[in-house]
């Protein structure tokens, strides 16, 4: 294993159109890379982990940018970076809990030219996948981190399937949390895919994070007007608070009826391939009136089901925690 | 709707080609549908108020071309992987991980290092004349960076809170441990410049 | 506060200049003619031979300029670390390196090369290692011991019995490889009111200096060129000379910023020599450029431990006795000796009435370890001060009293041989600290606030702080301009032009009319120490005050000579050397210069004192006839050892909920003599606090046992800390009282600076939770989530890879 550094010959193209961005995306197929804000793409082919015959910059079409307000609530195009959203005054005060996400992404400078899409389908952290084993997850037969001695502190403990790798989006929590739709175009045309269904656990894609086809380009997202205003929280539980991904996240959406929660939307990161809706705690929330007792009587289910590995526990009772804060504290 | 491409708006698209890569079977056959001529890694950048022409290649970052074809080489890398931001640019006015940033992507923007932040007349930018008064960097290697998150800061908000300020330098690693003289500085330039 | 001119006075140093504008250079700035670009290949294995290297797919690469293999460079005798090894011992060890036109093509070749492995069995924990069947991380035993009577291999193992037993926390009784002792161990614990026993394990991590060791080379005239990243500039040339098998008059190395050492880059390591030996082979310029990933590879890493403390105190808190043992993760190359120093540490910092080392190093496929900022003594602060904090709670003692009671002073003694120390104020900064702190009000915390629970912390830091021996070279030239020559590295601590002043201070002349001359051999620099162990201002401060006497006592002869009278007629101030009895009867600087250009001889360096070294020796030789020429060897008393001590408080907020904890307020204060450069003094306290911070809770290392492979090759991984995981303000202050052996009254700090956080934070820790104890660092968040949970650890009692 040589140690590598510097990018290698990759054709770049720069389509200021969408149509021609599709039309390079499909014509390219798994052989092209779509470029967002490009903060998970250069490390893969300066390591030469990944590679790929040409990079398909999307942020020059105007298209993908932009916060536009519909006629259901909110358009958001994917190349809008992540600094553009937690700006933003309309998202701010409708669904503050994507600001409150976007801004605890990596650093000052990721967030300045990463971009939302790009966030949303960043590939997983694994460590072993990132050093380019050939682990399931890169086409191969093994999981070096689910073993008796892999080293899987950051690893999941919901939704394994051979693979054990997590989400790492903060974005991603809030979008399940808010309901979004998630808008894929090819040259076929536009594929509306809920949030809950846009991201893959390894059992339906285990080599992909998504379930975008290649040729399908993650155009913009859609927050519904159903959960606009809602009460919301957001937290990252990380070992440090600038770069590290979330070691468990949590996107929470209440609506009151009344004093009481009518519906919940409890998502967590970190714990599983995609972000793991908490459905049992969502049940048991409907009706009852957010506060410490609520979250005290309802934090246990949030890790009903989980299987933590070796090293990574300590997510349960995080995740419960994390339950009780926000359901303590929402905004 | 199923957009198909017309000919003319196919050769826009493609403004970067190495020759490298026009060997390989996929693009080869993109490539041998323009034009001879079209292949343009010849490109114009602004960076530090001048217009430099430099051949840059399809792949190429910013933080290489800074450094290698263009001799700034107060822009440092630390990690080239986006995790320490000694190679930190303005573009716009934003800071940029010049590493993990395709030269190419800058097109018309207005590049700026820490080698353009001087008046002409030999002048120190204030927010470098505070780091030397506070005594802020150590080995020195992450300052060209603290330098430019610092300045882009104070151009956007002259009169940061300390919390505001470390928050706008969080994206800036120094391993020495400098940061408290670093957001000393950044203060006392605020308090300068006003 | 002193009334010196400048020591004790902030002041610009020349360098500061260029590294906020950019002009400052570091190793990969530099640029030759015809320079090609090598990228070097790294095992893929933990522990392997290589048996085969096929390179023929580069033989229609374009662009190639050249292979260089173990083959063409030097043996390293085991366990050393070779330039390019064919038996690599850790998962990055060099094998080959390939220079191309260009970096791209370069790292082609790199691809193209297929290297057969065959695989050894490797060890990532010692323990693995140390167990009765256990892999052995070289071939030629698991356990390397240095020693005054014969350092050398050993192959010890311990029963799983023996094994378990120390993970249980009960005392080793398996072989060990080290010992030493003084006092009456027995005694002390029979004499203890309360007695603790503790294992402890303490993760070792990399350096990640900001700046990867890339280095350049190229020959010209039989001189090899060497532009390098080093800790230290003069005290590389001797192990320059024997890696690249030259006279060290042929070499001239250039460093005129090194962006970061802490301990990594102290003596000239393999990496820098190797772009000199492909060079010499190629006949191009080399630059070998070393990525963030190699640089964690070759860059070095802190000595892990796994350990078991035992410690008795009296009832008026005095500490009684203690007994350590200390298993070293020494890696692959068998660096370190952090264990004794640790033991040495406690023997200062808590003066033990009696105590007992014993030290088990072992090696390791993992990354080379080295020094690292207070290596061993800040493992050990780090251990020491939650077991403090206990003793002080069950005798019913204050924690600072406690540590007053133990306080090293100036009859305190040190060490296996009970060493007296050339003078020590512990007392003093623990009460400084205590007042700024306010102590007296915090220690009330206050009640838990929701999830959150306060705690506060006492860190003490320990290193010896200085040496003597080397030499110093001042300058005066018919221009009036005082060259100040400083043969320091530039490693980020200003010492070079710091300790420099004390010259000037002699001189009485203006920092206006001095010149500092540092950064590369064509500088002619006196021979220097190493820029490590907290040593530079104690020990420059004295080379710089004698070669600047030396000067003075010129200034006075050749007044004396020129004008008439004994030299002891005169005296200097104001640039001037004059008559006492009659001031106007004198000369100025300049044209004493100038006269004793005239009067050669030692006047102006065309003849050298007796002692000097051959590098202060060469660069006399190249300035003779330039000036007035003062140089000198530091023959100075120097007895005992010399202390650089620190001592922290801090107050965190702990949030049992999430785990972390935010540092509220954090006081440093540092004891190590006289203030020589306050600015210089608070950074190094403040970055050490930073170091310290990272080491309680963040930074690691991460090796799996399946294959030896680390994840953490990048800043991501290592954990260093960010701005937002230390606080935004770090307060510091100085105790100020001068040492009586450093002219100036100066000890060295760098190191002590660590030490008193990593320790004032895992007290606060084991305080914010009511008192337990992790014995280990790093404490990591999930680590609070599970005690608090009441749940069991995920990791084996002391394991080293626990994430």
């Amino acid at each position: 294993m040589a140690s590598f550094d510097v990018m290698p010959h990759i054709e770049l193209y720069k389509p200021t159109e969408l149509a021609d961005a599709l039309e390079l995306a499909d014509r390219l197929g798994p052989r092209g890379w779509l470029l967002g804000g490009g903060q998970d793409t250069y490390g893969w082919f300066k390591d030469r982990a990944k590679n790929a015959e040409a990079m398909i910059d999307l942020n020059g079409i105007e298209a993908l940018h932009g916060i536009r307000e519909t006629a259901d609530g909110i358009e958001i195009g994917a190349a809008t970076t992540l600094r553009e959203i937690v700006r933003d005054p309309l998202l701010n005060e409708r669904f503050a809990v994507l600001p409150a996400a976007a801004a605890r992404v990596a650093s000052p400078q990721i967030r300045n030219v990463g971009t939302l899409g790009g966030n949303l389908v960043q590939d997983t952290r694994c460590w072993y996948y990132r050093r380019g084993l050939a682990c399931y997850r890169a086409g191969g037969n093994l999981c070096y981190a689910d073993s008796p001695q892999g080293m899987n502190r950051e690893h999941c403990v919901f939704g394994a399937s051979r693979c054990v790798a997590v989400s790492p989006s903060d974005t991603a929590t809030a979008m399940v949390a808010l309901d979004a739709t998630m808008v894929a175009t090819s040259v076929d045309g536009e594929r509306l895919i809920p949030a809950g269904r846009f991201f893959a656990l390894p059992e339906t894609h285990i080599t992909r994070m998504t379930t975008l086809e290649p040729g399908e380009i993650l155009t913009a997202v859609r927050l519904p007007a159903r959960w606009a205003g809602k009460r919301f929280y957001f937290e990252k539980v990380a070992d440090r608070d600038v770069w590290d991904f979330a070691l468990v996240s949590i996107a929470a959406a209440f609506d009151l009826d009344g004093g009481n929660i009518g519906d919940a939307r409890v998502v967590c990161g970190g714990v599983a391939a995609v972000p793991w809706r908490l459905r049992e705690v969502e049940r048991a929330l409907r009706g009852r009136a957010p506060g410490a007792d609520t979250g005290e009587a309802v934090a246990a289910l949030a890790t009903r089901g989980a299987r933590p590995l070796n090293y990574n526990h300590f997510k349960l009772p995080l995740m419960e925690n994390l339950v009780r804060r926000a359901l303590r504290e929402p905004a | 709707m199923n957009p198909r491409l017309s000919r003319r708006r196919f050769i826009k698209a493609v403004i970067a080609s190495g020759a490298a890569a026009a060997s390989k079977a996929g693009v080869a056959a993109v490539a041998q549908s323009r034009p001879a001529g079209v292949v343009e890694r010849l490109v114009s950048l602004d960076v530090n108020g001048r217009t430099r022409r430099v051949d840059v290649m399809p792949q190429e970052t910013l933080a290489y071309t800074l450094r290698y074809k263009l001799g700034l080489t107060g822009t440092k890398i630390g990690c080239n992987r986006g995790e320490c931001g000694a190679c930190t640019v303005m573009i716009d006015g934003v800071t940029n991980y010049s590493c993990s940033t395709l030269t190419h992507s800058v097109g018309t923007r207005a590049v700026l290092t820490v080698e353009g932040l001087q008046r002409p007349d030999g002048t120190l930018h204030p927010v470098q004349q505070a780091f030397i008064d506070e005594l802020a960097p150590q080995c020195g290697f992450c300052t060209p960076g603290q330098v430019m998150s610092a300045v882009a800061l104070l151009n956007e908000n002259p009169r940061p809170s300390r919390e505001e300020a470390r928050q706008a330098l969080s994206g800036n690693l120094c391993r020495c441990g400098a940061y408290d003289h670093y957001l000393n500085g950044v203060m006392r330039a605020a308090e300068s410049e006003s | 506060m002193s009334d010196y001119k400048h020591i004790g006075k902030d002041f610009t140093p020349p360098d500061v200049v260029g590294k906020v504008t950019g002009k400052a250079r570091y190793a990969e700035d530099f640029r030759a003619d015809g320079m090609v670009y090598a990228r070097v290949y790294t095992s893929p294995m933990a522990h392997g031979r290589v048996v085969n290297i096929d390179t023929s797919a580069l033989d229609d690469m374009p662009g190639i300029i050249g292979i260089i293999t173990a083959d063409d460079v030097p043996a390293v005798e085991a366990p050393g670390a070779a330039m390019l090894t064919n038996l690599p011992v850790y998962i990055g060890d060099p094998i080959l390196a390939v220079a191309a036109e260009d970096e791209t093509t370069a790292e082609n070749a790199l691809a193209a090369i297929r290297v057969d492995i065959e695989p050894l069995p490797f060890a990532v924990d010692p323990l693995d290692s140390l167990v009765e069947g256990g892999p052995d991380a070289r071939e030629e035993g698991n356990v390397y011991v240095r020693s005054r009577e014969g350092s050398g291999f050993r192959r010890i193992k311990w029963t799983p019995e023996q094994i378990d037993e120390f993970r249980a926390g009960r005392e080793p009784t398996g072989e060990h490889a080290a010992e030493w002792e003084y006092g009456d161990v027995e005694q002390g614990f029979a004499a203890a009111e309360v007695i603790y026993e503790e294992p402890f394990v303490t993760v070792g991590y990399a350096h990640m200096s900001m700046e990867p060791r890339t280095a350049m080379a190229y020959w010209e005239n039989g001189k090899c060129h060497l532009y390098a990243s080093s800790q230290s500039q003069s005290f590389w040339m001797p192990g320059l000379a024997r890696l690249l098998e030259i006279d060290m008059a042929d070499i001239v190395l250039i460093s005129e910023n090194t962006g970061g050492g802490f301990g990594s880059k102290i003596g000239a390591y393999p990496m820098a020599a190797l772009p000199a030996w492909f060079s010499k082979k190629i006949g191009r310029p080399v630059q070998l450029r070393i990525t963030r990933e190699q640089e964690y590879y070759v860059g070095s890493a802190r000595v892990g431990f796994q350990g078991w403390m035992k410690i008795g105190f009296a009832a008026n808190g005095r500490v009684t006795a203690s007994d350590v043992f200390i298993v070293e993760d020494i890696g692959p190359n068998a660096t370190g000796g952090d264990g004794s120093s640790a033991a040495g540490a406690v023997s200062l910092v808590y003066d033990p009435e009696a105590m007992r080392f014993r030290g088990l190093p072992v090696l390791t496929n993992t990354t080379p370890r080295g020094a690292q900022r207070g290596p061993g003594q800040n493992q050990i602060a780090a251990v020491m001060a939650p077991i403090m904090d206990r003793a002080a709670r069950d005798l019913g003692i204050d924690r600072v009293e406690i540590r007053r009671i133990n306080a090293a002073n100036n009859a305190t003694t040190v060490y296996e041989d009970q060493e007296p120390v050339t003078s020590a104020y512990m007392k003093e900064a623990l009460d400084m600290g205590a007042e700024m702190f306010d102590w007296e009000r915090r220690k009330q915390k206050p009640a838990k606030n929701g999830s959150k629970v306060r705690g506060i912390g006492i860190g003490q830091g320990y290193h010896s702080a200085g040496a003597n021996g080397y030499d110093g070279l001042v300058r005066i030239t018919p221009d009036g301009k005082i060259h100040l020559h400083s043969g320091v590295g530039n490693l980020g601590t200003y010492s070079y032009a710091s300790t420099v002043r004390s010259a000037a201070e002699v001189l009485k002349c203006d920092w206006e009319d001095c010149v500092i001359h540092h950064g590369t051999t064509e500088a002619h620099l006196p021979w220097s120490s190493y820029q490590a162990g907290s040593n530079t201002s104690f020990t420059h401060q004295r080379a710089n005050y004698v070669a600047a006497l030396d000067a003075v006592d010129k200034l006075k002869q050749v007044a004396a000579r020129m004008l008439g009278g004994s030299p002891d007629d005169f005296d200097i101030d104001g640039k001037r050397v004059f008559a006492v009895a009659n001031p106007s009867r004198g000369m100025s600087y300049a044209d004493a210069a100038a006269h004793a250009i005239s009067l050669g001889g030692t006047f102006s360096g065309q003849e050298v004192p007796e002692d000097i070294h051959e590098v202060t020796r060469r660069s006399v030789e190249n300035l003779a006839g330039s000036g007035l020429v003062g140089v000198a060897k530091d023959n100075l008393r120097k007895e005992g050892v010399v202390p650089g001590l620190a001592v922290a408080f801090a107050e965190i907020e702990l949030d049992l909920e999430t785990g972390k904890y935010q540092i509220l307020d954090y006081v440093g204060i540092a004891e190590c003599g006289t203030v020589v450069h306050p600015q210089g003094l608070a950074a190094q306290m403040k970055g050490g606090a930073v170091w310290g911070m990272g080491m309680a809770g963040l930074e690691r290392h991460v090796y799996d046992p399946q294959n030896g492979l680390p994840a953490g090759v990048g800043y991501y991984q290592c954990r260093i800390p960010t701005y937002l995981d230390t606080p935004s303000e770090i307060r510091t202050g100085a105790v100020d009282l001068p040492d009586p052996q450093s002219p100036f009254g100066a000890r060295g700090i760098g190191e002590p600076a660590m030490g008193c956080s990593v320790a004032a934070i895992t007290s606060a820790i084991a305080d914010a939770l009511d008192g337990h104890v992790f014995n280990r660092t790093p404490v990591s968040a999930d680590m609070i989530v599970n005690h608090v949970a009441g749940r069991e650890q995920s990791f084996v009692a002391l394991q080293t890879n626990n994430f």
